[in-house]
């Protein structure tokens, strides 16, 4: 069995914080969100990893992951370029996946429960393709997968008005090496992609047997801020945080934190957790740092208070204002106005930025 | 439809047509190659299939 992660895309729902990377780096929990997909596959007994990199953030990506080796297991990149459809992503990785069955991984996706028993489900038949279904309130919104009393999937339908199901397909797949064939037969959508879920119909249509394993944890699609805030917080919740930095007398802790050994809550500082706070990151008197917020490294934070918040790192927090639901890019540095005059807040506010005053 | 693709010899990374295509000749896209990689690294079938449905492989 091997993995192939897609991470590819433009991240335009993420800018501007995908102005300057990709958006599968964003931090959930102060771990970029590719390094769960790496981890999950690893988890689940696979190290030979296909990295599918699109036209944004192939340096980047290669940097940090390198060969692998640094996590257990052996990478090949794919450059796929233009996003043509995810099944073109899955058949630029034909030559890499050989004859062996794959894993499918969206690589800005994280999900509670990681793919072991979705590989595991797939392995016990002898079928063309497995696919993760999750139950969805909205399911008109949604991929649907009909299944059988024996949990085999019958039909794929795209956002149906009538739902047989509440099964929403959630981005998570294993694929046979027929899957290839059904690639090779595909034409592109009416948006010019690739279809995954048609190359899977088509696996259906030619006999094979379709897998469907639900996940019941949580899975989260990062594409939006709002979604990295969702998924940093559903991560707190449930990691095992250590506290490896320095607490000074006088700073008041509370609930689960993660601090790294290079860090510092200072005398007069405040940290309720669940958070996390990176390396190199001095958090001084008079800062509050609320639930759900992770703080990457190489910062500072002072007077602020903030909560159910992701900083990404080498920032300056400095006012006394409150930060709340908010994801702050890396280098940018928050200061008080108090001193200025004329009166006012000061912004240098990138393209596509969001801001709530 | 089918999906070509070119492996650089040097470094392992998988390259898609449709990226060697756009730039007829490139440095490999692995970090750190040297290799040089071109559209005419492909097979002669492949290149001619490519360029008969050239259209498909855009956005």
């Amino acid at each position: 069995m091997k993995g192939v992660v897609l991470s590819g895309g433009t991240g335009s729902r993420l800018r501007p914080i995908t102005h300057t990377g990709p958006k599968q780096l964003v931090p959930v929990a102060n771990k970029p969100v590719l390094e769960y997909a790496i981890e999950d596959l690893k988890e689940a007994g696979i190290t030979e990893i296909g990295v599918i990199l699109g036209n944004k953030g192939r340096d980047e990506i290669q940097e940090l992951f390198g060969d692998g080796s640094e996590y257990g297991v052996d990478i090949t990149y794919i450059v796929q370029g233009n996003p043509l459809g995810l099944a073109h992503a899955a058949g630029c990785a034909k030559d890499f996946v050989g004859d062996d069955d794959f894993v499918m991984y969206l690589g800005d996706n994280i999900l509670k429960s990681g793919v072991t028993e979705l590989v595991k489900s797939f392995e016990t038949g002898n079928y063309g393709a497995g696919i993760a279904l999750q139950e969805v309130d909205d399911p008109q919104a949604f991929g649907i997968a009909d299944v059988d009393n024996e949990g085999n999937v019958t039909e794929l339908i795209e956002k149906p008005d009538e739902p047989p199901t509440n099964l929403a397909l959630i981005g998570m797949y294993v694929f046979s090496p027929a899957v290839f064939d059904a690639i090779d037969e595909l034409e592109p959508s009416w948006r010019g992609e690739l279809e995954i879920t048609d190359a899977i119909q088509d696996l259906l249509e030619d006999g094979y047997e379709i897998d469907s394993h639900i996940v019941t944890g949580w899975w989260k699609d990062t594409g939006k801020p709002q979604d990295i805030l969702e998924a940093n917080r559903l991560v707190l919740e449930d990691t095992e945080l250590n506290t490896a930095g320095v607490v000074e007398d006088g700073a008041q802790t509370d609930g689960c934190i993660e601090l790294a050994d290079s860090s510092v809550i200072e005398d007069g500082a405040v940290v309720r957790g669940p958070v996390s706070i990176a390396e190199n990151t001095t958090i001084k008197s008079g800062a509050y740092v609320g639930p759900y917020t992770s703080i990457g490294a190489n910062s500072t934070l002072e007077d602020i208070h903030i909560e159910n918040s992701v900083v990404i790192g080498d920032s300056e927090i400095t006012t006394n204002g409150r930060i709340v639901d908010s994801l702050l890019g890396r280098n940018a540095n928050v200061g008080s106005a108090d001193e200025l005059l004329p009166e006012g807040r000061r912004l240098v506010v990138g393209e596509n930025s969001q801001l709530k005053l | 439809m089918r999906i070509i693709t070119h492996t650089c010899p040097a470094c392992g990374t998988v390259v898609a047509a449709n990226q060697l295509e756009d730039s007829r000749v490139m440095k490999c896209p692995g970090l750190g190659c040297q290799e040089v990689v071109r559209f005419e690294d492909l097979p002669e079938d492949a290149r001619e299939h490519f360029l008969e449905n050239r259209d498909r492989y855009q956005i």
